[in-house]
């Protein structure tokens, strides 16, 4: 579904991403694990087209220079050039990472955004899955986004991610800064969205929380890919082991 | 006389915020300090002037058409003359205000400057009020001021596009992750600020003859009322119209007419120098301006 090949990018001088490859396939859950620094945030956003669009901005005003090499192809066709919204329109949305909402914006408010390219019946239809995926959110639907605790924002971010209809979900460190049991009931969520047909790549330092639920997984470390395989293969590796599984 | 200062203190409110209404709803929505503001509200005046004298068409025709021809020269400027220098600052400043430099003495070089340029009111005649008479254009401006800030707040909080407008102005990446374009969002908010200066103008200019110099002045109360009000700040804007409406009427009533233009000046000094921020404005979080 998603074929990411030799993909480099550069801010300035400095190397994020250091020609990976990375493929995932319809319906998989697919981790990318790696430190801080690791480029795992510069791998989501170059796929949902925000490095794009900073680069390209930076390259009108004049600023920072940044480069982009290799290819990024979603259901065989290559995307690497379209803007953040052609590829949202084609079904890859990217729920970013510390689970950022519109603060000033109502619950319900920031759920219509998150549908803001789907017509008003696809709307209605997510919105009955949102909230009968995080039952809390229909109690909360009339707050202001930025009044709820770090665990309902990060409900209210991947239950905006769910409004645009997504088919490739990238998931940018969904645990982070959670409790233990909102990072259980983040897996749990994650596991049902899967039943809905979508394919997810998400993105953790630590792979133990989600181990249970990926398919495979890429560990990365200073943008280049240091091993690869399925969780178990992972688990064997004494390297990876080691550094991302907290063993 | 306290009753007129009262009634004109709000109709010259009304005028104030309508007059700013535009300039401070761009800037809330996309950060771009228009300086052209007060061209797109002169030029409303004169091409609606000029769609009423040369293709003859009826007043309301040319009033809606006017609307969206501003609108358009807005957007546009967005597209061709903004979009370049987008995200710094100063340049956003220099090329509006080059843009409505232009626009103004383009005007002038096209002979616009006799005393032959005036608007029609919506609707002829007065009415009394308190012992107090007041043509009905002046209350039209109040109903025009209401209306619109009900009309801007429903837009902004139930329509799709207003609600992606806010969403951009908030958090522009988490915007565009969702499928908003930020350059279309722009666009369209410096659009939407031209056509309500060109609702002002309309709305206003009607009170007297047209001349070039009232752009200038248009921008300078366009700032003085934001800068007071806090930038980015819907309350700030309604509190700063009624302060300066206020103390520009009492100020001509008991100074003389000749004085009101300085408290606008004296309002941005003094602002700037005590509470930058404006009264209402709010000093961006730490964790949202890194």
């Amino acid at each position: 579904m998603l074929e990411i090949n030799s993909v480099s990018v550069f801010y300035e001088n400095a190397l994020a991403l250091n020609d990976l490859n990375i493929d995932v396939q319809q319906g998989e859950i697919v981790g990318v694990f790696g430190s801080n620094s690791a480029g795992k945030t510069t791998l989501f956003n170059t796929i949902a087209g925000l490095t794009l669009h900073l680069k390209r901005r930076e390259q009108r005003k004049g600023g920072e220079r940044i480069t982009i090499t290799g290819s990024i192809r979603f259901q065989g066709e290559e995307i690497s050039l379209s803007k953040p919204s052609d590829r949202v329109e084609k079904g890859i949305i990217l729920c970013r990472e510390r689970h950022p909402v519109f603060r000033d914006n109502t619950v319900e408010e920031n759920l219509r955004l998150g549908g803001y390219m789907r017509s008003g019946s696809e709307i209605k239809e997510s919105l009955q899955f949102v909230y009968d995926l995080f039952p809390p959110l229909l109690r909360l639907k009339n707050k202001k986004a930025g009044m709820l605790s770090g665990g309902e924002q990060e409900m209210v971010a991947v239950g905006m991610a769910l409004m645009a209809r997504p088919k490739l979900l990238l998931m940018d460190e969904p645990l982070l800064g959670l409790s233990p049991l909102m990072q259980k009931e983040v897996v749990r969520a994650v596991k049902k969205i899967r039943q809905q047909g979508v394919t997810i790549l998400l993105s953790e330092q630590y792979a133990r929380p989600v181990m249970p639920i990926i398919d495979r997984g890429y560990v990365i470390e200073n943008g280049t890919l240091v091993v690869s395989g399925t969780g178990q293969e992972l688990m064997d590796n004494p390297e990876a082991k080691a550094a991302y599984f907290g063993m | 006389m306290e009753a007129s200062v009262l009634l004109y203190g709000l109709v010259n409110s009304a005028v104030l915020m309508l007059t700013a209404l535009g300039f401070s709803l761009t800037f809330g929505l996309s950060g771009v300090a228009n300086f052209a503001h007060g061209s797109l509200y002169l030029a409303a005046g004169f091409i609606a002037w000029m769609i009423l004298h040369y293709l003859g068409l009826p007043f309301m025709l040319s009033v809606v058409l006017t609307i969206i021809i501003v609108g358009i020269l807005g957007a546009a400027m967005y597209r061709y003359i903004l979009m370049p220098v987008r995200g710094i600052a100063l340049s956003e400043v220099i090329a509006t205000f080059a843009v409505g430099v232009a626009i103004l003495e383009f005007f002038r070089w096209a002979g616009f400057v006799t005393y032959d340029f005036n608007l029609p009111s919506f609707v002829k005649g007065g009415v009394e009020i308190a012992g107090v008479d007041v043509d009905y254009q002046r209350v039209i401006i109040i109903g025009i001021g209401a209306g619109l800030a009900a009309l801007l707040w429903y837009f902004s909080h139930k329509t799709k596009i207003g609600l992606a407008l806010r969403g951009m102005a908030q958090d522009e990446y988490t915007a565009l992750s969702l499928g908003i374009d930020s350059d279309w969002a722009a666009a369209i908010s410096v659009g939407l600020g031209a056509a309500l200066a060109a609702v002002a103008g309309l709305a206003i200019l009607p009170l007297g003859l047209i001349s070039i110099n009232i752009g200038y002045d248009v921008l300078l109360i366009a700032l003085a009322v934001t800068v007071l009000g806090g930038l980015e700040s819907t309350t700030g804007l309604m509190v700063g119209s009624l302060i300066l409406g206020f103390a520009s009427v009492i100020t001509a009533n008991y100074l003389g007419p000749q004085w009101s233009e300085v408290v606008y000046l004296v309002a941005i000094v003094v602002v700037l120098a005590i509470k930058p921020s404006g009264l209402f404005g709010k000093f961006k979080e730490l964790e949202e301006r890194v």
